[in-house]
């Protein structure tokens, strides 16, 4: 390892995931291979079941046992996959926050919200107790809880969705982590309180000087918000690169049809959508080659042989693992589209 | 003749005027939808938006009569076709059913487990004492508009079929028994991106080709934009705003539907959402609804007056109606703005 | 148009091929287990022996002296587990035992599971008042001792084999009706129920085709358990002396009429109360089975 990855958080390389079944083994993920640098925002994007839920439970170390992980994800230098429970444990809990999807089930309806607050930084942190309360009220009032200190001594049901959700996020920055996770944690909300969110989870992001990772099914989401961008699908990363390069110009056949795909309010009613026919791939006989070859408008025999490696452009910040990619734009029309939209 | 803006051109096929419903719970009542008015003209698609409590699904079910009997009080005229369905005895409502159908949210749960799917499809035709022979053709007919054969559902049950595709059979059982409005309550919102395209041309398609009313429910703004003629914006049970889907967008007149608009993120790093002023804050309880314009304490425009005074559906110059006392008529920034896809 | 549904026609008749082969191989039954299939075994050796207690070859009649007083088991068909105090093969009087009470307990179920599934569907569907009255009943039966109540009822109308199978039935209408309400309530606002009100479907066709049948699996796993119990109570009932008057051979009333000689010839009760514990680990060993299997699929689907 050289002193320039003193800039990478975190580190994924080659990570598999693999269900262990009465049928054998079935690859949820595969090859899943990024870094993810100091203060970068990632979106990870994917539709159901292309794996994003499950690379984040291999990152946090909350697969089942039935579950087997296999590569390298290094948090910080060190390698988690090798490392014994106990110490994966305390180094998550000291560097890694999360925030779930649904605030009802991750908040304990039987404790109170302060204690839930300090549980982890009284843990990891070894703080007393007042000085644990005193931070969990700075965080509650940091992440928009109107009073804090009232807040502190309730229960969570007493509060709604986006109460709760922003309760979740206090708690995943109780210990001053260096990375938040927060996986679909706005797909719940109603959208004028999920934009409250994520811009509250983006405030903090450049505020704390966090990594974050936004986990999502919805690209609109990922979009102003997040440097970097990995597209999911079919258990494999199919693009990845700078979020701007990605929307701009996609390489990969599947993103591009995802972009196209999406209804826009710019457009005027009744614009007909492009549509990816079939289906995602089932888990349970994913293809040889490229998971989104039977899919793909421009798939060719080898495509659906074996799965293509990635390719890097010029200046190796944007892969992409497609044989047939979209063309890339010429000269200066990245730059000119940027001009065009600012 | 409140809301001329808000009416359609044609003769309506649906009409509703001054709904209210009034839900009971333990000693206490709330008006899950209060004095709604609106009508659908044949061949018409309506978008009803709004966030989660709005009464948008509520609407839906009063309006095919589907709302739990007991503790709910339904008020108000639901004209269609020249009678009123909330006044129609109970064996006319189901022989009325055929002509008003309704697709659901999660279409896998929309089907009974432990049914086959020919049977699920034509249950309204059997209902119907049509006779199997002709039965089976109309299934077909209905299955064929969704792109499925008879031959490729039959003998099969819901969970061997994707979300995607029992929406399309959901939308074949609607279809079969030869409805003239349907009734989508958030159709595409458990779906994928790549499927959910592929269920908005579909309906799209249909309601071309069947000439179908389609009223359309969603949370989702982008979706609704493009598949409404008209689109109602409800909060808190109230329409605050209705009209034409371009007037809408382009200038909304009313500070929620901006609100909204602005929230609904763009998939398009270019575009920034400013960050508000302020937090767009959450919907008050709907056992306490706040005085005046209910909209009024999440409002930025909110006056003395929006407390006192509740608005009512005016219209507006650029062709919907809006109710609201302040209400905005410069074009929104957002949609105006980004049309990075025009190509 | 018609080039694009053609477009869409073609894409799916392929996405349909693809399907998964019928779901019927994948919800077939979980492998059984080494005493699971003891238990499925036993009950269903039990029926046949109950049915055809008659027709076995050579088994003496249950009240037919066929042997010495209080004879221990012997290797012969109707010795096998001895014989009582009058002399007669204890064998033959627990499998006639066995068709008394299996059929006594099998119409009291019945009785129980019409009576207790309507009411509990029509209290579950309707609520309000029909709701209330089936609460209150299946209360009141549920705080009752099961051996008072039917100890009431027979002092009022007399024992014979007919109020054993009403008494025991009403013991269990409360239990049904519960479990019936319980799972209508949680299908009633499931779209499929709207989705068939929705097409116009009566009332007694929604409870009928679209919730009578989500209801089954949940009622077969309870029903084993609950027939058990009514093993037990008509046992117990026996035992008391209050069950089919004798001579008639019933599990219970052979422990009874063994008691006093219990000392001296403790291998008299062996019989009877074999067949009462083994019939009812099985019963409740299948009901587990049961609702295993239900789990599981539920997970599947």
């Amino acid at each position: 390892m050289t002193g320039g990855d003193q800039d990478i958080l975190l580190d994924c390389e080659a990570v598999s995931c693999t269900l262990a079944t009465s049928r054998g083994p079935l690859a949820l993920l595969k090859d899943v291979t990024f870094r993810l640098g100091r203060r970068t925002a990632l979106g990870i994007v994917g539709e159901s079941g292309a794996g994003k839920s499950m690379l984040i439970k291999g990152i946090m170390g909350l697969t089942p046992s039935d579950i087997t992980v296999a590569g390298r994800i290094g948090l910080d230098g060190e390698d988690m996959v090798a490392m014994p429970e106990a110490r994966k444990r305390a180094l998550l809990g000291r560097k890694v926050g999360m925030v779930f999807q649904n605030p009802m089930t991750s908040l304990n309806p039987f404790v109170r919200v302060g204690r839930q607050i300090d549980e982890a930084s009284r843990l990891h942190l070894r703080l007393g107790k007042a000085e644990a309360r005193a931070r969990a009220i700075a965080l509650l009032s940091q992440v928009g809880i109107p009073d804090p200190q009232e807040c502190y001594a309730e229960y969570p049901h007493r509060f709604s969705g986006g109460m709760k959700q922003r309760i979740m996020i206090a708690t995943a920055l109780a210990c001053e982590p260096e990375l938040l996770i927060a996986d679909e944690a706005t797909t719940a909300l109603d959208v004028t309180v999920q934009k409250d969110i994520l811009d509250l989870l983006q405030a903090l992001q450049g505020q704390r000087r966090m990594s974050m990772i936004l986990v999502t099914h919805n690209l609109a989401v990922v979009a102003s918000r997040t440097d970097e961008l990995l597209v999911l699908y079919g258990g494999r990363v199919v693009e990845y690169g700078p979020t701007e390069r990605v929307f701009a110009a996609p390489r990969h056949r599947y993103t591009e049809a995802l972009l196209s795909a999406v209804p826009r309010m710019d457009e005027p009613a009744h614009t007909r959508l492009r549509t990816i026919p079939g289906r995602p791939p089932d888990p349970q006989d994913r293809p040889a080659g490229c998971p989104f070859a039977a899919r793909c408008p421009a798939a060719e025999e080898r495509c659906r042989q074996e799965m293509p490696g990635m390719t890097l452009d010029a200046d190796g910040r944007h892969g992409f693992a497609c044989f047939v990619p979209v063309p890339a734009p010429g000269p200066g029309a990245t730059a000119a589209r940027a001009e065009a939209t600012s | 003749m409140s809301a001329p803006a808000a009416k359609p051109a044609a003769f309506p096929l649906l009409s509703v005027e001054r709904l209210t419903v009034t839900f009971r719970r333990g000693g206490r009542a709330f008006n899950a939808v209060e004095d709604v008015s609106l009508d659908v003209a044949p061949g018409e698609t309506l978008g009803l938006v709004g966030e989660s409590g709005s009464g948008k699904t509520t609407i839906g079910r009063a309006l095919l009569r589907l709302l739990p009997k007991g503790d709910t009080e339904v008020t108000g005229s639901i004209v269609y076709a020249g009678r009123d369905i909330l006044a129609l005895p109970a064996s006319d409502m189901r022989r009325a059913r055929a002509e008003l159908q309704m697709i659901f949210q999660d279409p896998v749960s929309s089907f009974n487990p432990r049914r086959e799917m020919q049977d699920i499809v034509g249950e309204g035709l059997e209902i119907r004492g049509v006779p199997r022979a002709e039965r089976m053709r109309l299934v077909e007919a209905a299955l064929g508009d969704v792109g499925f054969s008879l031959a490729s559902v039959a003998g099969r049950r819901p969970h061997q079929f994707s979300g995607g595709q029992c929406q399309r059979i959901a939308i074949a059982r609607a279809l079969a028994v030869g409805p003239r409005l349907i009734v989508c309550d958030e159709p595409v919102a458990s779906l994928d991106v790549s499927v959910q395209a592929h269920i908005i041309n579909l309906l799209q398609d249909i309601r071309e080709s069947r000439r179908l009313a389609l009223i359309f429910i969603s949370h989702d703004l982008a979706v609704v934009r493009n598949i409404s003629d008209r689109v109602a914006v409800l909060y808190m049970g109230r329409i605050v705003e209705i009209g034409p889907g371009d007037a809408i967008y382009r200038r909304p007149a009313h500070p929620y539907t901006r609100m909204l608009l602005e929230a609904v993120p763009v998939p398009d790093p270019a575009w920034r959402s400013a960050p508000a002023a302020r937090p767009a804050g959450e919907m008050p309880s709907r056992l306490a609804p706040p005085s005046g314009c209910r909209f009024r304490t999440r409002c930025p425009r909110a006056m003395a007056l929006c407390a006192e005074v509740e608005p009512s559906l005016v219209a507006m110059p650029s062709g919907q109606s809006a109710a609201c006392h302040v209400p905005h008529d410069e074009p929104a920034p957002a949609v105006a703005g980004s049309a990075r896809r025009a190509s | 148009m018609t080039a694009r549904s053609q477009d869409i026609k073609a894409q799916d008749l392929e996405a349909a091929s693809a399907l998964p082969a019928p779901a019927t191989a994948r919800l077939r039954w979980p492998r059984l287990k080494g005493f699971e299939w003891f238990a499925f075994g036993f009950v269903a050796l039990l029926i046949a022996a109950a049915v055809l207690v008659d027709v076995i070859p050579g088994l003496a009649r249950p009240n037919f002296p066929y042997g010495d007083f209080s004879q221990p088991p012997e290797w012969s068909l109707n010795g096998l587990l001895g014989t009582d105090p009058l002399g007669r093969s204890i064998l033959s009087r627990v499998l006639h035992g066995a068709r008394t009470t299996l059929g006594i307990v099998a119409v009291a179920t019945a009785i129980a599971l019409a009576i207790g599934m309507t009411a509990g569907m029509l209290a579950g569907f309707y609520r309000g008042p029909v709701e209330r009255a089936v609460d209150l009943y299946a209360n009141t039966m549920a705080s009752l001792p099961p051996i008072l109540v039917i100890l009431a009822l027979i002092a009022v109308v007399g024992n014979s084999v007919l109020t054993m199978m009403l008494a025991l039935g009403i013991l269990d209408i409360g239990v049904y009706a519960r479990i019936a309400k319980g799972g209508v309530i949680a299908q009633n606002d499931r779209d499929y129920v709207l989705a068939a009100r929705a097409m116009g479907a009566s009332d007694a066709r929604i409870l009928a085709r679209e919730i009578l049948p989500n209801l089954v699996p949940a009622l077969t796993a309870i029903v084993p358990p609950l027939v058990a119990g009514l093993i037990i109570t008509e046992g117990s009932l026996s035992f008391l002396g209050y069950g089919i008057p004798p001579p008639a051979p019933s599990w219970g009333g052979m422990i009874a009429s063994s008691t006093d000689l219990l000392s001296r010839f403790p291998l008299l009760v062996v019989g009877p109360i074999l067949a009462i514990v083994l019939t009812v680990y099985s019963l409740n060993t299948i009901g587990d089975s049961l609702a295993r299997r239900l789990n599981d699929r539920n997970r599947n689907l």
